[in-house]
């Protein structure tokens, strides 16, 4: 693998909240490489795209998205529900040049009318979410992207919630996924992923099925953690020997032949 | 170039604990000169290998191995063969064999299968090792593997011996269904001791190596068990154990801090219904 490929696969890997921490590392590690993190430019844009960084909108103080959906183009996106399109650097994660944009599509009202409802789910059940909605696949389908991120490196952890789907309007059908990403890293380092494909067939209220949807998935992963813990975990270790007594560590050598005796050795 | 040694190391801090032994082989291949300083600082999970001579399975790690080789515990010999190894005394070596067997036995005790080595080596003013401890279960609905990595240094001063251990448990669990997708849980701890203990006889290094490795297991396992079924009443627990907190039940709470189930209006009319009569009882 060249030195590219090897940085771009741990751009790719960076925690949430931590892809700038993953660039410092990886440019202290190439340092005769000069052009390295402009070689790693594409990379750094699919990650954004791919986890829906968000960035505030200069000289605003609400986020807006960065996703496959409303790429213009050359690092420029736009925003549905504020109608400004901006410049996003990728490696400073900062927007810049805004300029009014209006939506051209034939799902306009639609889209706004989802926004609504979606901006409302977000309130409801995310204490810090970011949402847009957009039109994708040749204007023949409706984007619906929402992202919680909670950052709190003092206390060493971070986390994001990410979910998109893809509404038809014409079939009503709507698919997508629910990935959840947790870094946890005091004295270790501990990483949850999670990844949830969604397809409903007869979406007829698209917000209200996805809010039905992530639910019903949250309710899972929780029970996931229970299941795991008294499955695959206890099967790993046991807490205490079948005689439930610790180890005689002074007769350790007798234990080996009554067990040989009892033929219960597996090996 | 010391910061690029840091670098490496808060780097695997911060990617996916389930690709370390891939992300530690590329950074090697971009810093080559920190190769050797990375591999004997960075626990990874243990690979297995089985002995040629005796048919027995061993682990691998950086303190069983020369250069492309590796030792069994149980033969003492290197596959593939090396002409000048450096070997432990004869009397480590006698320690080694009687540790190997004691810990075959504890494994089996506490872990019902997987597979155990112990390597010993001679120092100045006594003599260190590495515990080594691993077993992975697969099945369609979850998949687990849990690895202990205890280095252990002895220094031994007539009857006593101070003992210092250092031990890592490296855990991966993965479950998949139709309802849940897929969910990977992965991580690494690591917690020191350190014990002053008797000793009259060799056989006793063993039984004290032993203790103290039981009891950092117990407290280790115990650690991250709770972590996961505690989380739901953490909230009501005191912050008494702050230091102590965490692992996998932390992962599960950020997800809870991601995303409320209860919609948030409810919480925050609840709230304010709260402090209306706090607010009243103190007029």
């Amino acid at each position: 693998m060249s030195s590219t490929q090897i940085a771009s696969s741990f751009v790719e890997d960076a925690p949430p909240g931590e892809l700038s921490n993953v660039i410092t590392d990886i440019k202290a590690l190439t340092p005769s490489e000069s052009n390295l993190v402009s070689q790693l430019s594409p990379a750094i844009t699919k990650y954004h795209e791919t986890q829906f960084s968000t960035v505030k909108l200069p000289g605003s103080s609400s986020s807006v998205l960065v996703s496959p959906y409303n790429s213009l183009g050359n690092n420029r996106y736009y925003d549905s529900a504020s109608n400004t399109a901006f410049d996003f650097d990728p490696v400073e994660q900062k927007a810049t040049n805004a300029q009014s944009h209006s939506l051209d599509s034939q799902n306009a009202d639609q889209i706004q009318k989802l926004y609504k409802g979606l901006r409302a789910h977000a309130d409801e059940h995310y204490p810090a979410a970011t949402v847009g909605v957009f039109p994708a696949e040749s204007d023949s389908k409706i984007a619906l992207v929402l992202v919680s991120n909670k950052y709190s490196p003092n206390n060493f952890w971070n986390g994001r919630w990410r979910a998109h789907y893809l509404f038809s309007p014409t079939s009503s059908s709507l698919s997508g996924a629910i990935n959840i990403d947790v870094h946890y890293f005091e004295d270790g380092n501990v990483r949850l992923q999670t990844s949830k494909p969604i397809s409903i067939s007869n979406a007829s209220d698209a917000v209200r099925d996805i809010a039905k949807a992530e639910k019903t998935y949250q309710t899972e992963v929780n029970q996931a953690f229970t299941k795991l813990n008294e499955g695959a975990f206890k099967g790993l270790r046991r807490q205490l020997p079948v005689t439930r007594q610790k180890v005689e560590w002074e007769k350790i050598s007798g234990y080996r032949l009554g067990q040989d005796i009892g033929g219960g050795r597996s090996r | 170039m010391a910061d690029q040694f840091d670098s490496a190391l808060d780097l695997l801090r911060r990617l996916n604990p389930k690709n370390t032994a891939a992300n530690l082989s590329a950074i090697c291949s971009l810093v080559p000169e920190h190769e050797e300083e990375l591999l004997a600082s960075v626990d990874q999970p243990l690979e297995v290998r089985r002995c040629k001579k005796t048919g027995r399975d061993y682990l691998l790690c950086d303190y069983n191995r020369d250069g492309d080789s590796y030792r069994s515990p149980w033969s003492n010999e290197f596959d593939p063969p090396v002409d000048d190894a450096e070997m432990s005394s004869e009397r480590v070596r006698r320690l080694e064999v009687r540790a190997n067997e004691a810990f075959d036995v504890y494994r089996e005790l506490y872990y019902e299968g997987g597979t155990s080595s112990v390597y010993l080596w001679n120092l100045d003013d006594g003599f260190a090792g590495v515990v080594l401890l691993k077993k992975s279960s697969s099945q369609t609905a979850a998949s687990g593997a849990w690895d202990s990595i205890h280095v252990l240094e002895v220094a031994e001063r007539g009857r006593t011996a101070k003992y210092k251990l250092t031990s890592t448990v490296i855990l991966n669990l993965g479950t998949k269904g139709d309802a849940l997708g897929s969910l990977d849980l992965a991580g690494n701890m690591t917690r020191q001791v350190e014990s002053d203990m008797p000793v009259d006889a060799d056989e006793t290094h063993v039984a004290n190596v032993g203790k103290l490795v039981e009891d950092m297991e117990l407290k280790m396992r115990n650690l991250l068990r709770e972590h996961l079924l505690h989380v739901n009443t953490k909230r009501t627990v005191t912050n008494a154990s702050q230091t102590e907190e965490v692992y996998f039940g932390k992962a599960k709470d950020v997800v809870g801090d991601l995303r409320s189930i209860p919609p948030l209006s409810e919480a925050n009319r609840e709230r304010a219904a709260q402090r209306e009569m706090i607010n009243s009882m103190g007029r």
